[in-house]
């Protein structure tokens, strides 16, 4: 959302890509919310078990999804809505595996 | 601010695919959603309540020991408090055979101590009410009906992201300015953006909460095999404020009710219970949930203490307002933001207009719609034929939201006539809805958008002033309509509202119809396409 000013080089127009992005934004801003979901859930205050806290980090995956699914047209082109988003997921998937552990009982 | 114009293009289309999907679906979900605001007045205007013989809420515990005794496998009940100390129900237990029966059983204390046992016939509105709001109406299972709208919440919140961003660029010199002129399409574009900008932190509120309503089973199902490896159970049982409950179900009394509320009282004075629900009544593992109110705080419809019911001992205050933990505050407050319960009545009847203003949002969203595809005679040098597209779209916008408002108003009005005179009145109200609903729908697109806009902004007048005439009849010539004096005017009034304003849209529209532009879908003049069939068709 960079302002166009007149000593600044034209940028290319950002392609529609519509398929491309809205799938990105649709599958790729999901596991994207499951996972940032799930480090909340393990990392923050008061761990996996803290009283009704699944109910919070539940509500939690709908904003985080449905702002990446707003905000994905912004990508230039789809290819990279799914690479940034892959890059992303990959890098939030990583440190859930990391921080996953026992569910005390 | 200054936006790229090819992303403010791109943006457009967002939004006007979005908004195009789920407009309709929103607006039935918005209006109906706007009278769950009151579907306790509006259960009540259809059933007033007879008079109640007052039994002091001091023999609750006698009436729980009798019917105890006459229905011993009944252990899962509910008193309710709040009519009993208003005089409007009886002193009463109520207790269901399924999580939507619309038919309750109660048992009330005869006069000679006795218990009757009876099943409770409630007219339903609020169910009914309750239902569109929650599926828009598509008939079938709850869960097809919520997962439908849960998905059209999501494109909804997508719809207000890209709304605004498209918006943006012009706000400060249009913020707010409402162009009264000639140009019709500039007029509700500004009624457009008004509504959404003003209204946004509630869209967007609705929008999220409605999402997770609908979609809560596929993200938790998600959430327990990727996030707790197949294990949340776990987490919801160390959750539940039943965990600490006992389990021996061996036959124990129970502490009479006032004494509950005084340990109630002690714990938190400014809360203000409506209700005790038992569970395992009659054992030693008996708890009771005192259900309640706290202006004070933001909560679900309502919170409540859970106690031992034999011991009185407090189990858990995990959804007592003001002594809930942080999760569980922060995600009631969600379900509070949803349901407008909170503030009282003032944020009650915001909610109420905010849902009809909403509805309306939807509304003119699908005018822009119609008529940014709209084909000029001035373009076109000559008379025109509008696109098949936005005709359809026309009639089913008029057929969908008129249906709606006019098949809730029809039925309304006729729970009042058929009350006491039909057997199952809840049945009625839903058969009478989607006759009304189906027949609109079916009218607009046989006469046109044109014409049945027209006549079903009148006749959906007609139906909702139906509402207070039949109260207005009731009083002059009581007979088959019971009337109670000077209790529920308020349903009367904003009806007679509604009908006032559906009136002056048939008027505007008819006016419309038959002396503005004729290069319209709005127009029934010669030379506009609802006098050329044969060109519609070759469309």
């Amino acid at each position: 959302m960079a302002d166009v000013r007149p000593d600044s080089p034209p940028q290319p127009p950002v392609r529609p890509d519509w398929w491309s992005k809205s799938l990105a934004g649709v599958l790729l801003g999901f596991t994207l919310a499951i996972a940032l979901s799930g480090l909340i859930t393990w990392l923050g205050p008061g761990g996996p078990a803290a009283i009704n806290k699944y109910q919070f980090t539940m509500w939690i995956v709908a904003p985080i999804w449905l702002g990446v699914v707003s905000f994905c047209f912004l990508f230039r082109s789809g290819l990279r809505a799914w690479l940034w988003l892959g890059g992303a997921n990959l890098i939030a998937f990583a440190a859930l595996l990391a921080s996953r552990g026992r569910l005390p009982h | 601010m200054a936006i790229r114009t090819d992303v403010v293009r791109l943006y457009r289309q967002v939004h006007t695919w979005t908004g195009i999907l789920t407009g309709l679906i929103l607006f039935v979900c918005f209006y109906a959603g706007a009278l769950t605001m009151f579907k306790e007045p509006l259960e009540r205007w259809i059933t007033p309540s007879a008079e109640v013989a007052p039994v002091a809420f001091e023999r609750a515990g006698e009436l729980i020991a009798t019917t105890r005794a006459l229905r011993p496998k009944v252990r899962d009940f509910t008193l309710a408090m709040e009519p009993v100390l208003t005089g409007a129900a009886p002193l009463r237990l109520t207790w269901t055979e399924g999580r939507f029966d619309p038919a309750p059983w109660s048992a009330t204390l005869e006069p000679d101590g006795s218990v009757a046992v009876k099943k409770l016939d409630p007219s339903g509105i609020g169910l009914l009410v309750d239902f569109l709001h929650r599926t828009a109406g598509i008939p079938g299972d709850l869960d097809i009906g919520t997962l439908v709208t849960g998905v059209a919440s999501a494109l909804y919140l997508v719809a207000l992201v890209s709304g605004v961003i498209i918006l943006l660029p012009s706000l400060v010199r249009d913020f707010l300015a409402l162009r009264v002129t000639a140009n019709l399409k500039r007029l509700w574009l500004d009624a457009h953006n008004i509504l959404g900008l003003v209204s946004l932190p509630f869209h967007i509120v609705i929008a999220l909460s409605a999402v997770v309503f609908g979609l809560h089973d596929q993200i938790y199902d998600t959430l327990n095999q990727v996030v707790y490896k197949g294990q949340m159970r776990t987490a919801i049982a160390a959750s539940s404020p039943f965990r600490a409950a006992a389990k021996d179900m061996r036959p124990a009394a129970m502490l009479p009710p006032p004494d509950l509320l005084k340990r109630t009282r002690d714990l938190s004075p400014g809360f203000h219970p409506v209700g005790l629900e038992y569970h395992d009544a009659g054992t030693r593992a008996a708890t009771v949930r005192v259900w309640g109110h706290d202006p004070r705080y933001l909560v679900r419809r309502e919170g409540f203490v859970l106690m031992g019911a034999v011991d009185g001992r407090i189990i858990s205050t995990e959804y007592m307002p003001g002594h809930q933990g942080v999760w569980s505050a922060v995600v009631s407050s969600f379900f509070a933001l949803h349901f407008g319960s909170f503030g009282g009545s003032i944020v009650r009847w915001s909610y109420f207009g905010l849902g009809l203003a909403g509805a309306l949002l939807f509304y003119s969203g699908n005018l822009l719609w119609i008529e940014s595809r709209r084909r000029t005679e001035r373009r076109a040098g000559g008379p025109v034929a509008q696109s098949r597209s936005t005709s359809l779209l026309a009639a089913a916008t008029v057929g969908v939201c008129l249906g709606c408002v006019g098949g809730l108003s029809l039925t309304i009005a006729a729970g009042k006539w058929l009350n006491g005179v039909v057997s199952d009145l809840h049945a009625w109200h839903w058969g009478i809805y989607y006759a009304t609903f189906l027949g609109a729908c079916a009218w607009a697109f046989r006469r046109g958008a044109a014409r049945a806009g027209v006549e079903l902004l009148w006749a959906s007048a007609a139906a909702t002033a139906a509402i207070p005439a039949t109260s207005l009849l009731s009083w002059l010539a009581p007979g088959p309509v019971p009337w109670v004096p000077g209790r529920l005017a308020g349903v009367d009034l904003v009806a007679l509202a509604g009908a006032l304003a559906l009136a002056g849209m048939a008027r505007l529209a008819e006016r419309r119809a038959r002396t503005g532009p004729r290069d319209s879908v709005w127009s029934v003049q010669e030379g506009g396409m609802e006098s050329h069939p044969a060109a519609n068709a070759a469309d």
